[in-house]
């Protein structure tokens, strides 16, 4: 079961478009589920997505223009809990202990949430906690350099193989983490 | 023989004629093939000439007589072979022709001989030249244009393989012209007489019968237009057929015939043959000729279509030529040519519909790109010239279905597919004084469409000129034009509109950081004229931009003395640009904006950082005050404000102080007693991992403080959620702030009040109504008890915590 997580798009505000070589690699028809940390940030990035799978979830980040997202998401993949959240409401931001509080209140095993533009994946307490950055590579002005970066999971069972995908130096580089449920 | 051809037949009733007809020849071929085989050649002519008499029918349509026609000749073939084999014989040609004398009638008298005569020049072919000036000269006799005009085509079929094609030589006239009966002279002769005998006859048939039938008549003409171009392809075969004697005889004779019959159909469809099916060279040779022959036509002929026809075909050469690494033996200015040309047919053509001229303007441009692409300025001369004709017909405000507009939409879209650069239109000079031709949706469509070219091809505009000129451009899609519609526009694809505008603004960028500076302003003040509606969507990316070119500058500070003035003036620009969107009555977006700049000046130590950024975080303040009233956006809004200032460290304790205390007295007066609650529980960051200058930097780690919030955020729960839901709720997060400064080592937080928190939590879950919500409470703090246990084990942070 291949799942997409990206975020941090920031179409139009800070960036023009998806990287090309991202936008070949999305193809559709491989991916079953999408999960958006947000921002977006307008309605064309959302039906873009639609297009690269018909299962998208949405998470509101702080210039999503549309505000019937939800601040927050629970869905079920496989034998995962899976929470979602834009991460701007988290304070302090990425602090991980301040995630793992998010993380206890929604009851989840893997914890995923953008907003620094940073890719993160870690365990923390036997849970998990992904950052898929900002996929467009936008501004942020906590952040000196920003990778662009998206994450696909695959999902067996009770074992979750994380590819993080990052665009350095106009290459598309991938590297692997697993992550087991206990 | 009647002379009115009953052409208004129904078609089953031609159905019927024609298979009479063609019943009658079935049987008299068999006859005649009979009559053959016994060698008895009277009889099989006399035969041959009877089912050649179906051929003198006026009742049958012209699709109908073709297939008569057809069947006919088939069976002709037999006798011709025969003929053929009785001639090696030795059989005297004149003995032939003495018998074929004898059919009755002129139509299958004329096959006949023509049978023979074919026959004849097979068998002997120095006596070719003679022959076929006998034989072309004879179908005279049919004046009939249907009859005459299948007639005529069976000659040239007949000759098809036999017409002498050899140069005419000045010496050794006699031995060669012997041998092959004539030169390719004498086939031009043969072929051009046929040709202007057929062509007369097909005009005729535009004047015969009722003027109520003319619309059938005509569509009965191009079914046999074939018929005649067939001598046109004749003469394209003729091998020997050189440039020079295209030039002095076949062309000139060709046209002449052309212009003279002064028939539109006719001309229409000869001129568009000869570009067909004589070589792209000879056009080349020949220009002046064939357009001059062009502007002589009749006034309904559609010129255009012929020149563009003939443009595209030249255009198509030259590139392929090229390509192939050739080289044109001519040395034609192709686009003055066909530019005049163009000129002087629109001149004398003053009913020419104006997308004629703009469909011709196109082909020029075309003509342009494909011969002369790095000649930028021969496009700029189309463009100059449709201008002129535009404002000559006082056009304006052409609507992009109509057909000029078609055709206008096509001509400006052409540079920008050809170079793939918008910036080459910048050397269009009559680019921006033709687009406005186009009425409000086509201007603006065409706007989207540069802007995607610039998008797909990442095109950077890079300097301040090219920004006010592009930015020109696609001023429909920037501010509002005269000639709007009134009614407000769909909000879906305003947005889409406008969206797609903001991403081009990601394309104008230098990388000299003075020259990006510049480059901000101008588009700046284009925008800024835009509305309040559109400037949500365009001065953001500006914002951002400058935010990015601000940092720029501070990373090249060794280069740039001047830099923190510079700094300053960018984030006073960016200040001026929010509270444009400020005063259109938005606050959320510019909240988020001043915020996000707070961020980026805490990054830049320039001098007044601090002056700049305490402004920038009290602007946000102002805007959550007086304009958020709706209480969840409210709770929105104020955490997001201590979420960055926690992020911030620039600020002495004279701005720290009233900034972190305003936090915590906003979140306090939020409406809802669990959003002041948990909003004073976020505060309690600000005193903890929250820095300032006075903390050098580091955390500040108040451990009163933000005990006290807890506190606060505490005892708002208890005392004054009336729900015991949301309360117990509230313990829980409660709590696990409580963990959280424990683990950070906030030693002010002992475990009595730990366990304290516990006890209660304990106490009043099991009260709560068991639903999906209470479950959700219970699991969050089953998960808490957890994560203390598994904590306790590894370190001491919760000891002497009891769950």
């Amino acid at each position: 079961m291949l799942v997409l997580v990206l975020g941090d798009l920031h179409i139009p505000h800070r960036v023009a478009s998806l990287p090309a070589k991202f936008r070949k690699l999305l193809s559709p028809g491989r991916i079953q589920h999408i999960l958006c940390t947000g921002n977006l940030c307008t309605r064309e990035s959302y039906d873009y997505l639609k297009t690269v799978a018909a299962d998208v979830h949405v998470v509101r980040g702080d210039f999503d223009d549309n505000l019937l997202y939800p601040e927050q998401k629970v869905v079920t993949v496989g034998q995962f809990r899976i929470g979602l959240c834009h991460g701007h409401q988290i304070v302090p931001w990425g602090d991980p202990d301040a995630l793992a509080m998010v993380q206890r209140q929604l009851d989840v095993d893997i914890l995923i949430t953008g907003h620094t533009h940073k890719f993160e994946a870690y365990e923390h307490e036997s849970k998990f906690y992904i950052n898929p950055g900002s996929a467009t590579g936008a501004y942020n002005p906590l952040e000196n350099r920003v990778i662009p970066s998206f994450v696909l999971m695959d999902i067996q069972s009770s074992t979750v193989v994380t590819y993080v995908y990052q665009l350095i130096d106009s290459e598309v580089k991938v590297e692997r983490i697993e992550y087991k449920k206990s | 023989m009647p002379t009115t051809p009953q052409l208004g037949s129904p078609p089953d009733e031609q159905d019927k004629l024609l298979d009479e007809a063609l019943g009658i020849v079935k049987m008299q071929a068999f006859q005649m093939k009979r009559c053959l085989d016994k060698g008895r050649l009277m009889d099989g002519l006399k035969h041959a000439s009877t089912l050649l008499g179906e051929l003198r029918t006026s009742m049958l349509s012209p699709k109908s007589y073709y297939e008569l026609y057809m069947a006919v000749t088939d069976e002709l073939r037999h006798l011709e072979i025969y003929l053929v084999d009785e001639f090696q014989k030795g059989r005297q040609v004149s003995d032939l022709y003495e018998m074929v004398q004898y059919a009755g009638s002129i139509v299958p008298r004329l096959y006949l001989l023509i049978t023979v005569g074919l026959v004849y020049i097979k068998t002997k072919p120095s006596l070719s030249r003679d022959v076929l000036k006998d034989m072309v000269e004879m179908c005279r006799g049919v004046q009939h244009p249907l009859r005459g005009l299948f007639l005529r085509n069976y000659l040239l079929q007949c000759t098809r393989n036999i017409l002498p094609d050899v140069a005419d030589t000045e010496g050794s006239l006699e031995s060669e012209e012997s041998s092959t009966g004539g030169t390719v002279q004498d086939s031009i002769d043969f072929v051009l007489m046929n040709f202007a005998e057929m062509n007369k006859l097909w005009v005729r048939m535009q004047h015969q019968g009722h003027s109520r039938d003319r619309e059938r008549r005509e569509k009965e003409r191009q079914d046999l237009r074939i018929l005649v171009g067939t001598n046109l392809v004749r003469l394209s075969q003729l091998e020997c057929i050189d440039l020079e004697k295209y030039i002095k005889t076949v062309l000139p004779s060709i046209l002449e015939q052309v212009v003279s019959c002064r028939d539109a159909i006719a001309q229409e469809y000869l001129m568009e043959c000869i570009i067909q099916v004589f070589p792209d060279e000879f056009h080349l040779s020949t220009l002046h000729s064939f357009l001059r022959a062009c502007a002589e036509l009749q006034p309904n002929v559609n010129v255009k279509n012929i020149i563009i026809a003939l443009i595209d075909r030249l255009a198509a050469f030259t590139q392929r030529t090229k390509d192939e690494g050739g080289v044109i033996s001519t040395d034609l200015q192709l686009f003055d040519i066909f530019s005049d040309q163009v000129a002087l047919i629109i001149m004398s053509k003053p009913d020419i519909p104006s997308e004629d001229i703009v469909a011709l303007q196109v082909s020029l441009i075309n003509l342009a790109n494909k011969c002369y692409p790095d000649k930028v300025h021969y496009v700029d001369k189309v463009l100059g010239k449709t201008t002129e004709i535009f404002n000559k017909f006082n056009l304006e405000r052409i609507g992009q279905i109509t057909p000029v507009g078609k055709e206008l939409m096509k001509l400006l879209k052409i540079p920008v597919d050809n170079y793939d650069n918008v910036l080459t239109l910048l050397k269009l000079e009559n680019y921006g004084n033709l687009l406005d031709f186009l009425d409000y949706d086509g201007r603006k469509a065409l706007a989207m469409y540069l802007i995607n070219n610039a998008l797909e091809n990442e095109t950077q505009i890079g300097n301040p000129e090219q920004v006010d000129f592009m930015l020109g451009l696609i001023s429909s899609l920037i501010q509002d034009q005269a000639d709007q519609p009134a009614e407000t526009p769909d909000p879906e694809d305003f947005a889409e509109e406008q969206s797609l505008l903001g991403r081009f603004l990601h394309l104008l960028v230098s990388e000299d950081p003075d020259e990006q500076y510049l480059i901000l302003n101008t588009a700046r003040r284009h925008l800024g004229a835009g509305g309040n509606k559109r400037i949500p969507f365009t001065l953001p990316p500006v914002v951002f931009a400058a935010y990015q070119l601000a940092f720029r500058y501070y990373s090249v500070k060794d280069q740039d003395d001047k830099w923190q003035k510079k700094c300053q003036k960018i984030f006073q620009f960016c200040h001026g640009t929010i509270s444009a969107l400020t005063k259109a009555e938005l606050a959320e977006l510019p909240l988020r904006l001043f915020l996000q700049g707070a961020l980026a000046i805490s990054r830049i130590p320039f001098e007044n950082q601090e002056t700049v950024a305490y402004e920038f975080m009290s602007q946000a303040f102002s805007l959550y005050e007086d304009e958020i009233s709706d209480s969840k956006a409210q709770l929105a809004a104020i955490t997001l404000i201590v979420a960055t200032l926690e992020q911030i460290g620039c600020f002495g304790e004279e701005n720290h102080d009233p900034l972190r205390t305003n936090c915590a007295l906003a979140a306090s007066k939020l409406l809802k007693k669990p959003d002041q609650s948990r909003a004073v529980g976020t505060c309690s960051h600000l005193f903890w991992s929250g820095k300032s200058v006075a903390s050098g930097g580091e955390q500040i780690k108040d451990e009163k403080r933000v005990l006290d919030c807890l506190k606060k955020g505490l005892k708002i729960a208890a005392n004054q959620c009336m729900d015991s839901m949301v309360q117990v709720q509230l313990f829980v997060e409660l709590l696990n702030h409580y963990l959280y400064f424990k683990k950070k080592g906030n030693q002010l937080i002992e475990a009595s009040l730990v366990n304290e928190l516990v006890e209660k939590i304990k106490e009043e879950l099991p009260n709560l109504e068991n639903n999906e919500e209470s479950q959700q409470i219970s699991k969050h703090f089953t998960n808490t008890v957890d994560h203390v246990k598994s904590v306790a084990s590894i370190e001491d942070h919760y000891k002497d915590i009891e769950v």
